[in-house]
This record gives structure tokens, sequence and C-alpha cells, in this order.
């Protein structure tokens, strides 16, 4: 086994350092390990390409759940079960 | 901030117009239905009992948010703290056997029909809104809670590490793991929504 065939990463390592640089700098020894990876590994190319399209994904969610169409509500006796509450919070007897 | 700026607490109206705001931020987040109305409703007593603490520099809607979020967490440390379902249970490797072949010589190699298939976990040409947010929570739902949790606190509400690790009770270490192990899940589950 060749010196850099030992230092070469299996694609589990390799999706760790993908996941690991969305959220952090890596070293220069995981950068380069994860470049060469990439080069030979075209699984793993896709899988980049996929976790950097999740995080743009997630703020979508983000904003949609909040403002979008597709709010949710809450159900009317809930709001009016807290409403009640607030209210006898406000003005015990 | 000057006094005429400032902003004043109205309780008698925040159902009315934080209700279904808040309802929505914490189902986003625990994804449970019943929870999120007894967050909201923990929120608005919690709001009433420190409103004097109040000081007017933020909206009403900021202010109780702050509150909701710190309730959500602290819903997310006692579950996730307890012996039953702790985060010591997330292995802190990189190998997960459910994607990864875990025998010499191809140890480490994605499985058969594991990897992805395209650069795109979404279905070419258009796509509802309304169909990807819902495969999204339901993706999330499929994961494990302590993995949700920890994927919540970073792809939604875009918290740094170091708040994740210190309300969450894990080392760094640890949550790198476990956001991993959260994406190749996420992935793994959108792409497959769209294949089936």
């Amino acid at each position: 086994m060749t010196y850099l065939s030992k230092k070469m990463i299996a694609c589990d390592e390799a999706s760790f350092l993908i996941s690991l640089r969305e959220d952090s700098r890596l070293g220069f020894r995981n950068w380069l390990q994860l470049k060469i990876h990439l080069l030979r590994c075209h699984l793993c190319r896709k899988y980049a390409s996929q976790i950097g399209q999740l995080s743009n994904t997630m703020e979508i969610y983000r904003e949609e759940s909040i403002h979008g169409a597709n709010m949710q509500h809450l159900s009317p006796e809930t709001g009016a079960r807290i409403g009640s509450r607030i209210s006898r919070e406000l003005n015990p007897k | 901030m000057p006094e005429e700026n400032k902003h004043i607490l109205e309780p008698h109206r925040w159902v009315e117009r934080y209700g279904d705001y808040l309802f929505n931020y914490a189902i986003v987040r625990v994804n449970d239905r019943e929870i999120a109305e007894d967050l909201v409703q923990d929120t608005f007593l919690a709001g009433l009992k420190s409103r004097d603490g109040f000081r007017g520099d933020s909206s009403e809607r900021t202010w109780l948010t702050s509150i909701l979020k710190r309730k959500i967490i602290d819903t997310y440390r006692k579950k996730y703290t307890s012996k039953e379902s702790s985060f010591s249970e997330i292995e802190p490797t990189t190998l997960d056997g459910d994607f990864y072949k875990g025998e010499e010589p191809m140890r480490g190699h994605w499985l058969e029909g594991k990897g992805p298939n395209s650069n795109s976990f979404l279905p070419e040409g258009e796509l509802e809104q309304a169909e990807l947010m819902e495969y999204i929570r339901r993706c999330i739902e499929n994961l494990k809670p302590q993995l949700a949790a920890a994927f919540i606190m970073k792809m939604i509400d875009d918290e740094d590490s170091e708040t994740i690790c210190k309300e969450l009770g894990i080392t760094a270490s640890n949550l790198w793991v476990i956001l991993h192990r959260a994406r190749l899940k996420m992935r793994d589950c959108l792409e497959k929504k769209w294949l089936n």
C-alpha cells in the first residue's frame, strides 16, 4: 500500500467532512483529503452537491414556515382557552 | 431609545396578534401540535409574569419569541438529557451502518443503492412549494429526536455550534457527528420521497 493510499479517506469520512465544512472551516489536511476523494468519487461529488442544496432548502423552509402560505393556525378552541387564561391572569378575582 | 418610540405590551391582544406566529415557530421546531400549543400558552404566561421587566426596546413579538425560544430549548434539554433518550446513544463514528459498508476491504464505501442518485434531491421541473415543505417536515419527523434537535437548532435557528453544544450539553465532536448523520438521513429521505 502506498503512502498516498494510506492517507486516502473512504466515503463515510468524506461525507462527514462535507457536512463539517458547512459549519466550520476545514483544516488544510482535511481539506486536501476531501479534495482528493472528490476527484475520484462521483457519489460523494453528488452528495456534496445535495448537502449544499439541503442548506438552501432549509433556509426556504425556515422562511416559509413563518411567513409562507402554508402557515398553520392555532385551533379556535386553543386560542380561546389561552385567551381566557391570560384574562384570568390579568384580572384576578 | 426615546420614550415615544418604545414598544408597549398589550397582553389582551397577544393571542389574536401573535398566537399563530408563535404556534408556527414552535411546531416547526418540536413537530408536535399539542406540545406546540402548550409552548405558546406557557410563553404567554411567562410573558405576563415577567412583563415588568419589558423595557420596550424590542417589539412585543420579538420579546415573546425570545421567551418561546428559551422554552423550546428547555423542552429539548428535558427530553434528551434523560436516561431513556440521551445523546450518548448516538455512536460517535462517521460509519453509519445504514449507509456505508462495514467490512474490509470496502469499509466506509457507500452501500449499494444508498448513495445519491444525482446532484439534486429534487425532481426535475416545476415543484410545488407546499409539497416540498411538507416533505421536509416529514423527513425531520423521521429523524431520531436527538438528531432533529441539533439539526433544527443549526439549520432552522441558525445557532452557532458553541451555543448548541452548551444548550444540549454535548461536545463539539458529538455535534459534528450528529449533524453529519442528520444530513445523511435528510438527504436520503428527501431523494426517496420523489423517487417513490
